[in-house]
């Protein structure tokens, strides 16, 4: 039989904060939070008394939830605080609790155990106003004790044992909640924001937001007004401080990315005092998510993550709804995911930020969009690091070193501008049969690297009519005039334009497209007018024209589609663009493509 | 062995060297520093590896740049030139080594795609 720590519940009363009691969980009430987590109460036996005034934690709720705290288990109190609420009344928070005995193992109830009465207490809580109370226990033995005497003493907030060499025991800032006043935390400020004003009919004011980070936690804390005046100076992003007696309040996820159910506000009372032992305090924490997976997030999720910038763009300016000027710049991240992703950088941050050497960047809080596909956009809330000194930043800068850079990587994020585009549909001319591209309720779109090998000179060129923007072939009147349907017009002269049937191939296989004016002028390396004046004027140079564009190697961008003439159907393939190849890209997308078949 | 420039020569960086001591390849990095006799000169590859190569001849014109460098690897791991050519960088874009060099892995890590081994020759 399990001796439970008779005594303790007196103990434990009376402000005891020493831990190790066995005990026993006589009775347990669920309270519903108006918009947070729900909190359970419950009560605890020593055998010989019983004590309600027992909450436990929020991060601990799952054991009741998993049932491993159920009635009349045993269980050793690990780690507890006690808080003295503002009518006087004792509340043991409990912070670590281990169960030695399931409930199934208990008979019951251990031993006749009667409620235990604060009798010494109990008088003056009634009389007693919230202000002018005096020191409330006639035992001044431990140092919760004298830190509360002190309190209602109104020495004022120097006066308090929330300093390194003061009282109150430094926690956790993932033990941080509402119940529980007295603590001390020793936290590193990860991010800091500038001093933001705001006005409305309810009047004006200012404020400033902090997000510290310890090895159990983060939490996001915020001043307004009077504290503004006097924190703002000195906090400074990247140092560790003790902080103290600050309000604690359920966290509004809208507005922050932090991972915490509380925040806190800085009040009257508040202390901060910097630490200079601080190497032990991690940095920053982050819950990086691979780029390859932000396709699955919600739009509007803030998110951390990490990737080698692989290209920035320039800083551009422009001027807001609100007529303001801004600037901004959008970088391109890629991860092992092999994804790339935009990130829009705005204002100071977009100004100053240096992308050469391709460094590492991580954002925490970043804030996904829809724009574009997906993309991110790091607003103020965001905390930029380049080159990090974290174990993801290594491991991702050996990647990139060793095969990433050599990834083109699929951008999640369309770009509008040319260039290809990010999301060019690669194609092999075999692919383009075998997956019947064209062959759908739409025309298809693709891009290929193919080899001119056979270019049809007979009929390329069309005597078209004349006025801008009216391409259409006119009919020679045999008199000197030329004839526009389309205008319903007749010209003296006309315009010579391209129409050229092509034959390109490539490893695989080849297939017959048309070239209109600028694709066939790219294509032959002459303009339509000039060729048109070859044509007439010297034959043989004519068909140079021809022989020196074959066997040249070109990026087609092509459109497919199904065309019925006459009952018979035919895939029509025109080209919609011609770029000469990149070899780098071309060679940097086919070893990506190589590796990537490894892999499969 | 007369033929060096007409057998089949596997391209290699420095650390695939080892593996072809007394046999010819086709080495491409770029130039260093070169030995004030001009006999000598040494090339980084892809990797920033450097490489040693010797000439028969002292070189006759100055050496800059990306070159390829066609020879026979020698016991003491540096290359015997037969012959060599620059890139001119002034001829289309500038060379990327690095790329090159991921390319010449790609031929490393999948002979059986790649069959430029050297036949067997009488």
């Amino acid at each position: 039989m399990t001796m439970l720590s008779e005594g303790a519940i007196e103990a434990l009363s009376n402000g005891s904060d020493a831990n190790d009691f066995v005990l026993q969980l006589t009775n347990i009430r669920k309270i519903e939070g108006g918009n947070g987590l729900p909190r359970f109460r419950v009560m605890m036996s020593d055998g010989r008394h019983t004590l309600s005034s027992f909450m436990l934690s929020t991060q601990l709720n799952y054991l009741i939830e998993e049932n491993t705290l159920s009635l009349y288990c045993i269980c050793v109190l690990k780690r507890h605080v006690t808080n003295i609420l503002k009518d006087g009344r004792r509340v043991v928070i409990i912070l670590e609790i281990d169960v030695i005995k399931r409930a199934e193992e208990v008979a019951g109830r251990i031993g006749d155990p009667t409620p235990y009465t604060e009798s010494q207490t109990k008088p003056q809580q009634t009389t007693s106003n919230h202000d002018s109370r005096p020191p409330l226990q006639p035992q001044n033995r431990n140092e919760m004790n004298r830190g509360f005497s002190k309190d209602f003493g109104k020495k004022g907030p120097a006066a308090m044992p929330s300093t390194p060499g003061g009282g109150s025991k430094v926690v956790p800032i993932a033990s941080l909640n509402p119940y529980q006043s007295k603590w001390t935390i020793r936290a590193r400020v990860t991010n800091k924001s500038s001093i933001r004003t705001w006005s409305n009919s309810r009047g004006d004011g200012k404020l400033f937001t902090v997000e510290l980070v310890d090895e159990s936690g983060e939490i996001r804390m915020t001043a307004f007004n009077q504290e503004v005046d006097k924190f703002f100076g000195l906090i400074e992003a990247g140092k560790v401080y003790y902080i103290s007696k600050c309000s604690l309040k359920i966290a509004n996820k809208q507005y922050t990315s932090v991972k915490n159910d509380y925040e806190m506000t800085l009040n009257g009372e508040s202390s901060i005092v910097p630490c200079e032992d601080s190497c032990d305090v991690p940095m920053v924490q982050c819950d990086f998510v691979s780029i390859g997976d932000l396709e699955n997030k919600e739009k509007d999720s803030i998110v951390d993550v990490i990737g080698v910038c692989k290209k920035t763009d320039e800083a551009t300016h422009f001027t807001s709804k609100s007529n303001r000027e801004m600037s901004k710049r959008t970088l391109h991240l890629i991860d092992i995911s092999g994804k790339l992703v935009t990130v829009t950088l705005w204002g100071e941050e977009a100004e100053k930020f240096d992308g050469s050497g391709e460094p590492i960047i991580a954002i925490k809080g970043a804030k996904l969009s829809d724009f574009g596909g997906c993309s991110l956009s790091a607003s103020f809330s965001s905390t930029l690091m380049v080159n990090p000194d974290i174990p993801e930043a290594h491991k991702l800068r050996g990647w990139y070193d060793k095969e990433g850079h050599s990834m083109e990587g699929q951008s999640l994020t369309e770009m509008r501008s040319g260039g290809g585009g990010g999301n060019t549909n690669w194609k092999t001319l075999t692919d383009v049969k075998t997956e019947h591209l064209g062959h759908g309720e739409k025309a298809d779109y693709y891009t290929c690297i193919a080899t001119i090998v056979y270019l049809r000179k007979e009929n390329c060129l069309y005597q078209a009519c004349p006025s801008q923007d009216c391409n259409k072939k006119v009919v020679d009147q045999q008199n000197g005039m030329f004839r526009c349907e389309k205008c319903d017009k007749e010209f003296p002269n006309f315009k010579y334009r391209l129409i050229l049937s092509a034959n390109i191939a490539d490893y695989g296989d080849n297939q017959w497209v048309t070239c209109f004016q600028e694709s066939a002028e790219a294509i032959l390396g002459q303009n339509a007018a000039y060729l048109g004046q070859l044509k007439e004027s010297n034959e043989a140079a004519f068909d140079e024209v021809f022989q020196q564009a074959n066997f040249n190697s070109f990026i087609f961008r092509s459109r497919v589609k199904l065309e019925t003439y006459n009952d018979e159907s035919r895939i029509k393939a025109t080209v919609m663009e011609v770029k000469p190849v990149d070899h780098k890209d071309y060679s940097k997308r086919l070893i990506m493509n190589i590796r990537k078949l490894v892999v499969q | 062995m007369a033929g060096i420039l007409d057998v089949p020569k596997p391209r290699i960086n420095c650390s695939m060297m080892s593996q072809h001591i007394n046999k010819p390849v086709c080495f491409v990095g770029r130039v260093d520093k070169v030995h004030p006799t001009g006999k000598t000169f040494s090339v980084i590859d892809g990797e920033g590896k450097t490489a040693t190569v010797d000439l028969n001849e002292p070189l006759a014109e100055e050496l800059s740049g990306v070159v390829e460098i066609i020879g026979m690897v020698s016991n003491k791991g540096t290359i015997m030139a037969s012959n060599y050519s620059i890139l001119r960088e002034d001829r289309g874009p500038s060379f990327d080594l690095e790329l090159y060099n991921e390319a010449l892995k790609v031929i490393q890590d999948f002979p059986q795609f790649y069959p430029f081994k050297v036949t067997a020759s009488g």
